[in-house]
């Protein structure tokens, strides 16, 4: 697992044991989180995130056809590509002046939908329930292992486990039920999203004005034939959730502090409704409310906007701690939207990437990745935003916002209500997401099972919607288009982790410029040029600290229960830190377990 | 770019984008050269079959042409 080095920091010798986990292990690519503990008051005083891989697809992007970049950028992500696909698609239809027909937009829709249940489900139940296994407890929290024995499951009708203690067992890697039979359940909806995008993970058929999947009754009988075979699955592992997390508060009293930070969330929406999108700039507003998944900016439990341009025009790029120079001197691309307001110089319509590699240093520039921040209108504050992992602002939002009210998924203003149909042994269920008191750990675990839930209802809402118009006889799923010589273009979408936007400038019929902003640079932004510390480091500084050993067993699985609820994900290169800065060995891991020097 | 040295490039950054003799995807008029592809969206049976086509549509007008694959 992690590698830890302790050893006393130079600062107060004997007090604060530094500790570091790079790479940090069962998240997606090369994440370094470095922290210094104190183990007299069980706290953790300081932490800083790193990330010491470059991409550069904004750099390489220039002057390519903007038609391929649905494929480019695809391959950012070996999890969620096509989420950038789609994005990139949005950005597209925008700068084309385009929209997908109906049928195609549900045929993604569709396709998203399964993205979200098959990426949720693997790191939920195969990933972050290792943290919280029978196996891990026993070796971090042996008296809370202790109590789970003793306590009755609330919800043991449901999923059929008696004690915590049993879903405990159940979620221990490779023997545990849970873990087992959420591969399987991965491995169907994974088919579900090969029927509709055709290739999992980087689409075949999806393409700027449409898709290339062939609308018959077939395709859509076999998604929801897989769908309703997994609906039993979904309603017992929210049962679960609630069930152990639940417990863990009760268990361990202030367990709601780890990994708390202020409820600032962002969102940018998913599952379009084609009736009313039109990807045009000026109409963003109006179409982006209509999205089945609302976006939206949470402060303090407050919706702050669910309006996309101002979400758009609020973005700013900001350096500070990473390993770049600035682009203050570059022309700007865009100086004005559409609609005629002025977009920013750290916008990422104007950025120019400048890298500029160097040595690590955490008093100076610590990390690749830059800090994505959103200007307060009204304060003037740069908010470091997180996505909650995802499904935390998506329902927060959703919740707050009170405009989806479908017949299988409703906000109530407070809470998203979703109704999942009958499966192979458990009756129709209503499941009920409440905004809870805090932005912290669990509730950012608990939110993704919620959120399976909610992608499978939507699923079937999506299929009846489909299966109507080809009934009716529609067929048609792509549209033609013409790229023009200059354009700009905008796409808003969730990534299965969070918040995703693609921003395009379109000159002699190329890509001028291209910045794809995906959830962890927001996650995992380093301390900004106004000393703002990143999402993860904001969330694990100054937690406190619930595992019983000491720093020589030390695994830090608070830490990592903390980090790991934001749904980390930096491909793709990794690298071991042995201490002292010394760099063993560089590998590349494009999956799980597999290594190639 | 910044002081990063880099080599000379082997392609032009727009090479894959196109090449001269294939048709492109999204050019005006697709719909017309997919046969069973109506211009209204619908299809007929053309669409999934060479062979008698005709006889795989629908017997009545009313009815929806849905065909299979």
């Amino acid at each position: 697992m992690a590698k830890t080095a302790p050893r006393p920091a130079g600062t107060e010798p004997g007090q604060l044991v530094e500790m570091s986990w790079d790479p940090i292990t069962r998240i997606i690519g090369n994440l370094g989180i470095y922290t210094k503990i104190d183990f007299a008051n069980r706290r953790v005083a300081e932490c800083h995130s790193t990330s010491s891989l470059f991409r550069g697809y904004s750099v390489f992007m220039k002057g390519k056809d903007p038609r391929d970049a649905g494929f480019i950028t695809s391959r950012i992500c070996g999890i969620c590509g096509d989420n950038h696909t789609t994005c990139s698609v949005y950005a597209q239809n925008m700068a084309y002046g385009i929209k997908n027909p109906p049928l195609a937009e549900w045929i993604l829709n569709l396709g998203e939908a399964a993205e979200y249940m098959f990426d949720h489900t693997l790191f939920q139940d195969n990933l972050v329930f290792v943290d919280f296994c029978e196996a891990m407890v026993k070796d971090t929290n042996p008296s809370v292992l202790k109590k789970a024995k003793t306590t009755d499951a609330p919800n043991a009708a449901v999923h059929g486990y008696r004690t915590i203690a049993e879903i405990m067992e159940a979620f221990n890697p490779f023997e545990g039920a849970v873990y087992k039979e959420a591969l399987q359940i991965s491995r169907t909806t994974r088919e579900m999203f090969c029927l509709m995008e055709g290739r999992h993970v980087h689409p075949s058929t999806v393409y700027p004005g449409g898709v290339g999947t062939m609308p018959t009754p077939t395709l859509f009988t076999d998604y929801l034939s897989r769908l309703i075979g997994i609906v039993d699955f979904v309603k017992k592992a929210v049962a679960m959730n609630d069930d152990v997390f639940d417990f863990f508060y009760e268990a361990l009293p202030g367990y709601e502090e780890v990994g708390r930070r202020r409820v600032m969330l962002g969102c940018w929406g998913a599952f379009q409704d084609p009736a009313v999108v039109d990807y045009r700039y000026e109409t963003m507003d109006r179409w982006g409310k209509a999205m089945y998944v609302t976006p939206g900016i949470v402060i303090d439990g407050e919706l702050l906007t669910t309006n996309l341009v101002d979400i758009n025009l609020g973005m700013r790029i900001l350096l500070g701690s990473s390993y770049y120079d600035d682009w203050v001197n570059e022309d700007p691309f865009v100086t004005l939207d559409p609609l005629g307001n002025p977009v920013d110089m750290r916008h990422p319509w104007n950025q120019t990437t400048v890298p500029v590699p160097q040595k690590r240093d955490f008093n100076e520039k610590y990390s690749w990745v830059m800090s994505p921040r959103w200007l307060h209108p009204q304060t003037g504050e740069h908010l470091a935003l997180d996505t909650g992992g995802g499904p935390f602002a998506r329902l927060y939002t959703t919740a707050l916002a009170g405009l989806v009210d479908t017949p299988y998924v409703k906000s109530t203003g407070s809470s998203v209500q979703i109704n999942l149909p009958k499966g192979e042994r458990l009756p129709e269920m209503t499941l009920e997401w409440r905004i809870p008191k805090w932005s912290n750990a669990l509730e950012r675990d608990r939110a993704r099972g919620y959120f399976i839930a909610y992608a499978a209802a939507m699923a079937v809402y999506f299929v009846e919607q489909a299966l109507g118009r080809v009934h009716d006889g529609d067929t048609r799923v792509f549209d033609d288009f013409e790229v023009p010589d200059e354009a700009i273009g905008c796409g808003f979408h969730e990534a299965v982790r969070g918040v995703l936007s693609h921003h395009l400038v379109i000159k002699d019929k190329k890509i001028a410029n291209y910045h794809p902003y995906p959830p962890t640079p927001w996650n995992a932004s380093p301390r900004d040029i106004y000393g703002t510390p990143g999402p993860y480091e904001d969330a694990v500084q100054d937690m406190p600290i619930f595992e019983e050993n000491g720093p020589d067993e030390f695994k830090g699985v608070d830490i990592m229960r903390a980090v790991r609820s934001f749904d980390p994900c930096l491909p793709c290169g990794v690298h071991m830190y042995v201490g002292g800065g010394r760099t063993l060995k560089k590998i590349h891991s494009p999956m799980f377990g597999a290594t190639h020097e | 770019m910044a002081e990063i040295r880099v080599g000379k490039p082997d392609v032009k950054p727009d090479a894959p984008s196109h090449v001269k003799g294939v048709r492109q995807g999204n050019e005006k008029g697709a719909y017309k050269n997919e046969v069973g592809h109506h211009e209204d969206g619908t299809a007929d049976s053309r669409r999934s079959t060479g062979v008698r086509a005709g006889r795989r549509d629908p017997i009545l007008p009313s009815m929806p042409n849905v065909p299979p694959g």
